[in-house]
């Protein structure tokens, strides 16, 4: 007997559910609402600014070259190389700023704590999927772009259960 | 006709009522792992564990980078608990560099590991649920991960991989509003967890397959060294988060979840009540919380560690991990061993199949916690 309440019960507490509203995103419609403008870095204070880690953008007016976003890169994806760039900046001599692979890239965000000038930062941009592996490398001209998103839902929890807008 | 059989090898003799089955090495729901299972008839005769399928050689690329390269990657074998498996290479990192961490990142570390514990178990849970046939199990354990995976995405800004934890604190502070963000979805997650209780739990369907099926004793459990929840369900007292508390572990309010059955019913329970106490901990640690300060220690640009070794563990979804961490004075360490729970509850398989019906096999395999891909590393 105890058996057949049991049953009934964990029936019940599955049919109650017919009535909430569904968890789901319906993602291409709608798109999640994040935090700031994505993963940003002080250098001064040694610690990040929260933000979805997202793909990156390159200030070209900040960046001089020094290869430090390289270097950190080197070892855990290897995703980032200094390509010559066809532009004349008095900080940066050398010419050359930092391509990067997303088809490498894990997106851990560790150039953006490496970079001491401000010049690369990480965007709410997640949409990265290509047809070819070569539109996957992000030259320092697509990563100066900033993204162009629009993200609005939210988690909301009511009483009648949580929904995503 | 007889063959000549090279030396060192021999023929197995087969016995006609006992059959052989691989299960695997094909991914059965958490990573390639193989259990060769001898039955005679439904009952299980023998069963040989044979992992390796997806060792990645963690410890090795941990010698050629420099501490803070190292993080990426050694949280790779445990994706979904990414913060409690760098917790103690964090720790240790700290005390061979000598590094004090700040009392808010402390706090903040905590919420993380136990977000994350939170998002272990539920994944858990849900292919407990699928590899016993019950869908909803599977279903309402996914969506309510989503909760505490949009909790540390807004900490940490990645899903799943955070990469936040690091050696003399944290990434990046809490954005605004986050306390009050993390309060609401905890909450209401308690409420939820209430409602697993009588779909699953008290299901007499769940308990007749678990109850009673792959006992192991006290002794047993200490005897094999099994750790993490495959302990307590045992009947022994062992948290590391209460016998040697790590950061702010002993200012919050919590229990040791102990069961004294030992059988499969009571290992699928006690992650599911840690949840409760997981929730009671990130609660606590929101109040008892620095409201200001910083949250990460400046390190000089590839730190050396002097020619010292370190041992430091936390409790993780799966029990205790372990990181042995040796420098040479050198940017990177000599060698990085670790020790995860997941190995060492594998050892009690054989034990616990041996004498079980085939059908059962499933709910001992996954409640003893044992996830291929970080027992490999």
């Amino acid at each position: 007997m105890s058996n057949v309440i049991g049953i009934i019960r964990a029936l019940n507490s599955g049919v109650k559910h017919l009535a909430v509203k569904r968890f789901t995103l319906r993602y291409p419609e709608q798109k999640l609402k994040f935090v700031g403008d994505g993963f940003q870095f002080n250098p001064e204070t040694g610690v990040g600014i929260a933000g979805l880690r997202g793909r990156h953008i390159l200030f070209h007016e900040h960046c001089t070259g020094c290869q430090l976003c390289s270097v950190a890169c080197e070892g855990i994806a290897e995703a980032i190389s200094m390509v010559k760039i066809h532009e004349t900046w008095k900080h940066n001599k050398k010419a050359i700023m930092p391509q990067i692979d997303y088809g490498k890239c894990v997106f851990c965000g560790l150039c953006v704590d490496a970079c001491p000038f401000y010049a690369l930062y990480m965007t709410n941009d997640y949409e990265l999927s290509s047809f070819t592996k070569s539109a996957l490398i992000y030259t320092p001209a697509q990563l100066a772009i900033k993204p162009n998103i629009s993200q609005d839902v939210e988690i909301k929890i009511s009483d009648r259960g949580a929904s995503h807008g | 006709m007889t063959t000549q059989l090279p030396p060192g090898m021999h023929l197995e003799t087969v016995d006609d009522k006992i059959m052989t089955l691989n299960v695997g090495p094909q991914h059965p729901g958490s990573g390639h792992m193989r259990l060769i299972i001898k039955v005679d008839g439904d009952y299980i005769v023998s069963c040989d564990p044979d992992p390796g399928y997806v060792h990645r050689g963690e410890e090795k690329m941990a010698e050629y980078r420099n501490y803070i390269q190292n993080i990426p990657h050694l949280e790779r074998p445990v994706i979904h608990d990414s913060s409690n498996i760098l917790y103690p290479y964090c720790l240790g990192v700290e005390e061979l560099l000598g590094i004090e961490v700040p009392e808010r990142a402390k706090y903040i570390r905590v919420i993380a590991a136990e977000l994350n514990r939170c998002i272990y178990i539920l994944y858990w849970l849900a292919i407990y649920g699928i590899f016993l046939g019950h869908s909803t199990m599977f279903m309402w354990p996914a969506g309510d991960r989503e909760l505490f995976i949009d909790l540390l995405e807004a900490m940490s800004g990645a899903r799943v991989t955070h990469a936040y934890l690091v050696p003399g604190g944290v990434r990046n502070d809490l954005p605004s509003n986050f306390e009050e963000r993390c309060l609401r979805q905890v909450e209401y997650f308690e409420k939820r967890l209430k409602e697993y209780e009588a779909i699953f739990y008290q299901n007499p369907l769940l308990k007749a397959r678990t109850e009673g099926s792959g006992i192991l004793s006290r002794t047993d459990a200490i005897r094999l060294g099994t750790t993490g929840s495959v302990l307590r369900a045992s009947g022994v007292d062992f948290d590391v988060r209460k016998k040697e508390p790590y950061d702010v572990y002993e200012n919050l309010d919590f229990q040791t979840i102990v069961m004294k059955e030992g059988d499969s019913y009571a290992r699928s329970r006690i992650p599911y009540l840690e949840m409760f106490e997981s929730c009671r901990i990130i609660k606590d640690a929101l109040k008892k919380m620095p409201k200001s300060g910083s949250v990460r220690t400046k390190l000089k640009p590839n730190p050396k560690g002097g020619n010292d070794e370190v041992y430091r563990r936390v409790e993780s979804g799966r029990g205790a991990i372990g990181y042995y961490i040796v420098s040479n004075n050198r940017p990177e360490p000599y060698r990085v061993k670790i020790s995860v729970g997941s190995f060492r509850n594998l050892i009690c398989m054989p034990y616990l199949l041996k004498g079980e019906k085939l059908g059962n096999m499933p709910a001992v395999y996954w409640g003893l916690n044992y996830w291929p891909v970080e027992a490999d590393r």
